[in-house]
């Protein structure tokens, strides 16, 4: 009896991809705990979706979009008003980075929180940290291509800072310019560290910091009422997943309905000879712009490169804290003052 | 949440999202409708104009959206309205609507534009109407009778009109008539008696500030035989520096300040109209002129309203306004002394060429040696060719730093015509009339004795053979110095 062409096709599929099927499902059929039914454990796959709605969106965008300084603003003009659907795209690629910078830090204001970065979980707090700068310079590189007064003056302050970061800012900042000041080299670079750099390594960032959590497992605990169930844990697939999924489809409808309300608009053109009235980076760097204002330039720039120093190192320092002060719960209250300050910074900038 | 909640859930949201989508849809949708920018409003009652004349006059209704006036909402209804009462009113699809826009209706938003230009030379431009260069199109080159359009010469109408502005004149069916109407002409007379014509440099339907400040604009008519302003400034090195580095001009940016937004080169606006940083944009276009170089002898700007007892910005004035745009590009002492240089050349022009050739047409006229009839007679066009094509050539061109058109094109022509045909034409008029009696050979005898003092003054002297023998060493020395430095023989 011959057999049935779907068996057929199977055998022959199977004997040129040689995985067990059943092996597969062992790997995404894996079970997670239980805590991860609460929505507040599942933030850290939400950047992860939109950093996937940032890749497909930006791909629609780099069809349209010129990277010179004479191309770039009326490229932008063109997506956002003439292209069919380019507004929409537009509007989803911007909302959904604010969003990607919103949930990323909610999702390590969690893992502090739960002080999930801890031993033996160390490396992949730092990952994720390095992740994190990755997304802040995708934000500013981002903001840099649109080449209005804003965006314009924006890589300009950028840059200055940058510049002012002892020893190394002045080759730093010829970097990023690629040359004394900002040229249609500058451009280039921001537009290549925004569609190549940063993303590639954010992929590779994401793939660790997954294989991290794979090889670890996630941390657990147990919330009172789970301590009676007699299931400790879930599987991956397709519960969680489909918790994920909710997750995107709820992110698109509320993308799509911010664009429908607040699309993407676009300033005047970049004049290097005008300096607008006022200069304001993208809200997620409110606090650090407070910061430099607060203080000089070179203790404002120290002071921050400090603050990143001690976030990669943190599960370090709290292994000293927790030697040296055992039992005061010193880093719930160092973490809640840090928190507590970016906040404050954030909306006193907002305001002034 | 079990997995079956999880999946309602998922479904409604899905379906809040293909929902969200179609507002997505129909948003994009809205936008194609209308048109192509995402901001632009047609209001209700200007929505049937721009429906019917996409299809009708399609590149009209795009240019008008690719305006400022649309993106703020500013259609065909909010120009074109017109009341029943106005003179150019009438019925166009249910709407009282008239087809020229005037400054007066460009004067609901635009008040002060409005009120600088009625201030201006350029609003003026229909004085022409009744001058000596009329004369011409009229009669001399033109009939306004058999040949003519209407009682116009067609000379006039699709020549001088087009520059100056016609008056136009309405018809029974309450348009314009064919003499009249079209009619960009800066100085138009307008059916609701309004002066000028916006479109002549704000081209209909962009209105684009990129066009009027493009040289070109002036271009349209200034420029040829009696005023190549447009060449003379291609000539000189603010048009060179404006061909070179154009992308750099930033033509459409508001405000355009020289020296802040943009620093390649000036246009015409840049020196006549545009902003700096301390002076107001202004489209009265003579606030930075100290000369008036159109006339046989030029006269300082305001030597007219002062003799009429007006009071207007002075000279002075102007030329300070004027000298606050080259700073932005250059030192004092470098503009100081190019003024010293042109006041000379306009001075060297109407001492030596412009004065003594009017006093002698003049004379002549008054005497009879002419006749009262113009243009009929050589040496009056000659005359004309003297001040009114190469006199202005040789005032152009030093005024916006054009050498070979202060040179080749205007002082060498304008001596030529002075000396080779002038003089002689003059000389065998009067001898002409010495011949007959009476009062003509009186005035005839005077016009010699004047000629022959003007002759024998220090700068025409050499024409009788009469240079000074100082002035012929010093011009032999600087022959052989000259010799000497090329090493010619």
């Amino acid at each position: 009896m011959p057999k049935p062409k779907l068996s057929s096709l199977l055998d022959w599929t199977k004997e040129r991809i040689p995985v067990d099927v059943q092996e597969w499902k062992s790997f995404t059929n894996e079970p997670v705990p239980n805590h991860l039914k609460h929505w507040w454990f599942a933030l850290g796959g939400t950047p992860a979706i939109l950093f996937g709605f940032q890749i497909v969106t930006g791909i629609f965008l780099l069809f349209y979009y010129v990277p010179t300084p004479t191309g770039a603003y009326d490229s932008i003009t063109n997506i956002t008003y003439e292209v069919r659907f380019g507004w929409y795209i537009r509007s989803l690629h911007k909302w959904s980075s604010e969003l990607m910078i919103v949930t990323v830090m909610l999702h390590m204001t969690r893992v502090y929180f739960t002080g999930a970065y801890r031993n033996p979980r160390e490396l992949n707090w730092m990952v994720g940290v390095v992740m994190l700068f990755v997304t802040f310079g995708l934000g500013f590189t981002g903001y840099s291509l649109i080449y209005d007064q804003l965006s314009y003056w924006a890589v300009m302050v950028g840059t200055e800072i940058a510049e002012s970061t002892p020893l190394v800012g002045p080759l730093a900042a010829d970097f990023i310019r690629g040359g004394p000041e900002i040229s249609a080299n500058t451009l280039t670079r921001l537009y290549i560290f925004h569609i190549v750099i940063f993303p590639a390594a954010l992929a590779g960032l994401v793939v660790l910091h997954i294989i991290f959590v794979r090889l670890q497992g996630v941390t657990e605990f147990e919330f009172d009422h789970e301590k009676k169930l007699e299931r400790k844990t879930f599987p991956l697939f397709p519960d969680h997943i489909l918790t994920e999924l909710l997750i995107a489809i709820l992110i698109l409808y509320i993308l799509t309905m911010m664009t429908v309300f607040f699309p993407a608009g676009l300033g005047e053109r970049a004049n290097p000879l005008v300096t607008p009235n006022h200069i304001k980076p993208e809200w997620y760097f409110y606090a650090s712009f407070k910061w430099l204002k607060l203080t000089n330039v070179y203790f404002g720039v120290l002071g921050q490169i400090a603050f990143a120093v001690v976030i990669f190192f943190w599960p370090f320092v709290d292994y000293f804290l927790i030697k040296w002060f055992p039992k005061t719960g010193m880093s719930i209250k160092i973490g809640f003052l840090g928190f507590s300050a970016y906040l404050v910074l954030t909306v006193w900038e907002a305001m002034t | 949440m079990s997995l079956n909640i999880k999946r309602i859930i998922i479904a409604v949201i899905g379906l809040f999202f293909l929902g969200s989508l179609l507002i997505v849809g129909a948003i994009e949708n809205n936008k194609r409708t209308l048109g192509k920018k995402a901001a632009i409003k047609v209001s209700a009652t200007s929505k049937n104009c721009v429906d019917c004349h996409t299809v009708k006059n399609p590149s009209l209704v795009e240019q008008w959206r690719d305006s400022k006036h649309a993106i703020r909402g500013v259609a065909c209804m909010d120009c074109h309205e017109a009341q029943k009462t106005d003179v150019d009113a009438w019925e166009h699809e249910g709407h009282s609507i008239a087809v020229i826009v005037s400054p007066k209706d460009c004067s609901k938003c635009h008040a002060r534009e409005n009120q600088e230009f009625q201030e201006s030379h350029h609003a003026d431009a229909g004085k022409i109407l009744g001058s000596l260069d009329n004369v011409l199109a009229e009669v001399v080159e033109g009939n306004t009778g058999r040949l003519g359009l209407d009682g116009n010469s067609p000379a006039a109408v699709n020549g001088c009109w087009q520059c100056h502005g016609s008056v136009v004149k309405i018809g029974k069916d309450g348009r314009p008539t064919p003499a009249t109407w079209p009619n960009t002409g800066i100085g138009r007379i307008n059916p609701d008696g309004s002066k000028g014509s916006c479109t002549a440099c704000h081209s209909r339907h962009t209105f684009s500030p990129v066009v009027a400040r493009q040289p070109d604009s002036c271009g349209k008519c200034h420029l040829g035989p009696d005023h190549p302003q447009k060449e003379i400034y291609e000539e000189s090195k603010h048009g060179i520096a404006f061909k070179a580095f154009k992308e750099y001009m930033k033509l459409d940016v508001q405000p355009w300040r020289v020296g802040i937004e943009y620093t390649a080169a000036p246009t015409c606006a840049t020196c006549h109209m545009s902003a700096t940083q301390e002076q107001n944009v202004t489209h009265d276009v003579g606030r930075r002129i100290s000369w008036n170089l159109r006339p046989p002898i030029s006269e300082k700007i305001d030597a007219k309203a002062i003799k009429a007892g007006k009071l207007v910005e002075s000279w002075e004035q102007r030329r300070k306004n004027m000298k606050n745009v080259c700073s932005k590009c250059h030192s004092e002492k470098y503009v100081d002394g190019f003024y010293v240089q042109f006041d000379s050349a306009i001075n060297l022009y109407n001492e030596k060429y412009g004065m003594p050739s009017t006093k002698i047409i003049k004379m002549m006229k008054a005497g009879g040696v002419l006749t009262a009839t113009a243009f009929d007679e050589e040496l009056e066009w000659t005359y004309f060719y003297l001040w009114h094509h190469e006199g202005r050539r040789a005032r152009h061109g030093a005024a916006m730093m054009a050498p070979d058109y202060t040179q080749w094109h205007g002082f060498f022509e304008v001596a030529e015509r002075f000396y080779i045909h002038f003089v002689p034409q003059v000389k065998e008029a009067c001898e002409k009339a010495i011949h007959e009696s009476g009062e003509k050979m009186v005035a005839a005898k005077e016009v010699l004795k004047e000629l022959d003092t003007i002759l024998n003054k220090e700068e025409h002297k050499w024409f009788l053979g009469k240079m000074s023998g100082d002035e012929k060493a010093s011009r032999n020395a600087a022959a052989e110095e000259f010799k000497k430095r090329y090493a010619q023989n």
